[in-house]
């Protein structure tokens, strides 16, 4: 149906302008000798033509369809592109845009700027590939990409002793988890003889060596837990988001998310489908152990904070727990399209509610407010719009009818209960009951109590607030337009399987 | 003759020195040094396949994690500059700024 | 069939051998004198100053990354220029030829960066300039 004739490669356009962009960036920056001379305007504008850019190439091929009959296979298979490659693509470049916009508010006096906007870009190159690895070579390769730039822009205000400890923490932890992945790729590659994902699931049954095997999947899971905060692999998660640039909090704890997400759902059902490694190691009881764990973990965790940021990152975790419920209830009599497309579209609209919560709290920290529940008192009454925002992104959080988030998280557990996990579904809902408490005191503070202190709020940030506007807007649309991109997230799915 | 049981095994020491290196020393460079060896373990098993299988992915996937590791190792070096500057330390365990 | 692993043993045992005999006999041989002037370490012939652990400037850091960055460079084209010749026979001059200028484009992109913003400058520090000047 596409009216113009595109080369095959041109399938990665979007991964390709993200690249683009970030190496523009970094030629504006070499233009000026002296360091910091670049106008921050013109950084912003690249930035966010870049990530638009890369947004409109996503959502055009989704509407034309481009790779959800067929998938499209570039570099001899080591790529591919497809409908999950394409939904990964959109939720990254959206997150992407809305980051790029407020960090020109919230990073306007540090030095270093086109620098962080690069590493930015770079990064979002790495998730967006993510999405269209086809064997375990271009895997590690796009989760390093996207790990890399990471781990320097959490440590970007080198004079915060916060942020660099944070970036310490979560470069150690990274580093590790990506040496026991490379080492769980090398037994897998010792057992099947190939790193190709199609190639890998046809040599795992039968395989000679089923104990090579099964730790070399373990290890896997294991790097990719890191990539998404899963449990036994989550404490870096609440350090590395507090202590960051709040933007790069808001990134990481969304586009990579489901970047690590959308890695998972690729590599455990096309390389190790479940009916061929149950015999070797059954990951299906793996998963739902861990996300029985990570969601009462996560939200237990949250609950007991006192600082804004912090409740925020280990809400986080509780949704990982969430979005694992769709590998989880991969059961033979699950509707397994469902299933994962469920998954997909709460990561679509995680993405968009959970980053417009992160920029709140950059906003609360632009104006210096303070960072525990009670610095929020009265805040509604120094700036409503926000707070409305602020108050839709934490309802549709916690699964109340004013945003999407309230659907995709329906049917998500309706999935589960579906596939006759009717117990996964109701920890979920035990969880989400669990979260209205902590969120709800978000919105009191904001609203109901008297103000604590004096705000001294004198400039309204354009760039912050339009990010956190959009953010608002879209999950809200998301509501009625649920329908609209839950057909494209299964089909998608469907493809997959 | 050496077979690829003995690679294998030679790896999972390797591996075993690194995570054991990870464990118990909370300097940061001691931490970065014993990664490096579970990425070589990675990097022995991989080319001992290659050559078992006759394939060359192996050997080339090694060259890749190659050079990851250095990148690695230059964001590690930098963020434990920074460290050193805010913290006067490289002990791993000394920046506890959030736990309150 | 004699066990090939008699060969290794031998030159490991050949190996050992040489230097430690080579060291006694020296020992056997050498006049004894002893002085203090010995065990001071070596700066090429200057008298030693201060101890070894002193900071080093924060450049070398810069040129040993720009120098890691190069040398792993080559590791990523090496296998490329084994195929090079088959590959140009196969698909062409441009498929083949194309990636590796991306490849290497990319880097320069890298050290334009660099270079611009001072990476490679190299700025005497103060310390430095003093002891120069002493």
């Amino acid at each position: 149906m596409a009216a113009i004739e595109l080369p095959t490669w041109a399938a990665l356009a979007p991964a390709l302008i993200l690249a683009a962009t970030a190496l523009v960036l970094f030629l504006i920056d070499s233009i000026e000798s002296e360091p910091d001379t670049t106008s921050p305007v013109l950084l912003t504008a690249v930035g966010l033509a870049g990530a638009l850019g890369a947004l409109a190439f996503n959502v055009w091929y989704l509407i034309a369809d481009t790779g959800q009959n067929a998938p499209i296979e570039l570099f001899g298979g080591q790529l591919m592109v497809d409908g999950m490659t394409l939904v990964l693509g959109t939720i990254v470049a959206s997150v992407l845009a809305l980051v790029v916009l407020a960090s020109y508010d919230y990073i306007a006096d540090d030095p270093y700027q086109a620098e962080y906007f690069s590493l930015l870009f770079l990064a979002a190159t790495g998730m967006t590939l993510l999405g269209s690895v086809d064997s375990f070579v271009t895997a590690f390769l796009a989760l390093e990409l996207s790990s890399l730039p990471s781990y320097a822009l959490v440590a970007y205000l080198k004079d915060n002793q916060g942020s660099v400890e944070a970036g310490l923490k979560y470069f150690l932890i990274g580093a590790l988890s990506s040496a026991i992945f490379a080492y769980g790729i090398s037994l897998i590659y010792g057992a099947t003889g190939s790193l190709q994902f199609d190639a890998v699931a046809a040599a795992v049954d039968p395989t000679a060596l089923p104990g090579i095997l099964g730790v070399g999947i373990v290890m896997v899971a294991g790097g990719v837990a890191f990539k998404t905060a899963i449990v036994p692999f989550h404490f870096w998660a609440p350090e590395a988001y507090e202590g960051a640039p709040t933007p790069i909090s808001a990134f990481l704890s969304s586009a990579s998310k489901a970047a690590g997400f959308i890695l998972a759902f690729r590599i455990f059902t096309t390389a190790f489908p479940i009916e061929a490694v149950a015999t070797t190691i059954d990951w299906l009881v793996l998963f739902q152990a861990l996300a029985v764990v990570t969601m009462v973990l996560g939200n237990f965790a949250a609950a007991t904070q006192e600082s804004v940021k912090r409740m925020l990152a280990y809400s986080s975790i509780g949704h990982a727990g969430y979005v694992l419920i769709a590998l989880a209830a991969l059961t033979p009599t699950a509707n397994a399209d469902l299933v994962l497309g469920a998954g997909m579209l709460h990561l679509l609209v995680y993405g968009f509610m959970n980053t417009g919560a992160f920029l709140f709290v950059g906003l609360a920290e632009y104006w210096d407010v303070g960072r525990t529940f009670e610095d929020y008192n009265g805040l509604a009454q120094e700036a409503p719009i926000a707070s409305v925002a602020m108050t839709i992104f934490l309802f549709s959080l916690a699964g109340l009818p004013v945003g999407a988030g309230f659907l995709s998280k329906y049917v998500l557990f309706g999935a589960a209960v579906g596939a006759g996990l009717w117990w996964l579904a109701a920890v979920g809902a035990i969880a989400s009951a669990l979260s209205l408490f902590y969120y709800a005191r978000v919105v009191k503070a904001l609203w109901i109590e008297e103000p604590s202190q004096d705000f001294e709020i004198d400039t309204y940030p354009v760039g912050l607030y339009a990010a956190i506007i959009v953010a608002a807007v879209v999950t809200v649309l998301l509501l009625p337009g649920f329908g609209l991109v839950s057909e494209d997230a299964i089909a998608a799915a469907g493809a997959l399987l | 003759m050496v077979g690829v049981v003995h690679y294998l095994v030679l790896s999972a020491a390797v591996f075993a020195i690194g995570v054991f290196g990870v464990m118990a020393r909370s300097n940061a460079l001691m931490f970065l040094m014993s990664v490096e060896l579970m990425l070589n373990a990675a990097n022995i098993n991989l080319v001992a396949f290659s050559l078992h299988y006759g394939n060359l992915t192996g050997q080339v996937f090694a060259l890749l994690v190659m050079a990851l590791a250095a990148a690695e190792v230059a964001i590690g070096l930098g963020i434990i500059l920074v460290l050193d500057r805010n913290f006067g330390d490289i002990d791993v365990t000394v920046p506890t700024t959030m736990r309150r | 069939m004699s066990n090939p692993w008699i060969a290794i043993g031998a030159l490991a045992l050949v190996g050992v051998l040489i230097p430690l005999g080579m060291m006694s006999v020296s020992a056997l041989l050498r006049p004894s004198v002893p002085e203090d002037s010995k065990r001071a370490s070596y700066e090429s012939g200057e008298v030693p100053t201060g101890n070894t652990r002193i900071r080093f400037n924060i450049q070398y850091y810069m040129v040993a990354l720009l120098f890691v960055v190069f040398d792993i460079e080559t590791v990523l084209i090496f296998p490329w220029t084994v195929i090079y010749g088959d590959a140009v026979d196969a698909v062409g001059l441009g498929p083949a030829l194309l990636p590796m200028v991306a490849f290497i484009g990319i880097l320069a992109v890298g050290l334009a960066w660099a270079w611009r913003n001072g990476a490679v400058r190299w700025i005497r520090s103060p310390r430095a300039q003093q002891e120069l000047t002493e």
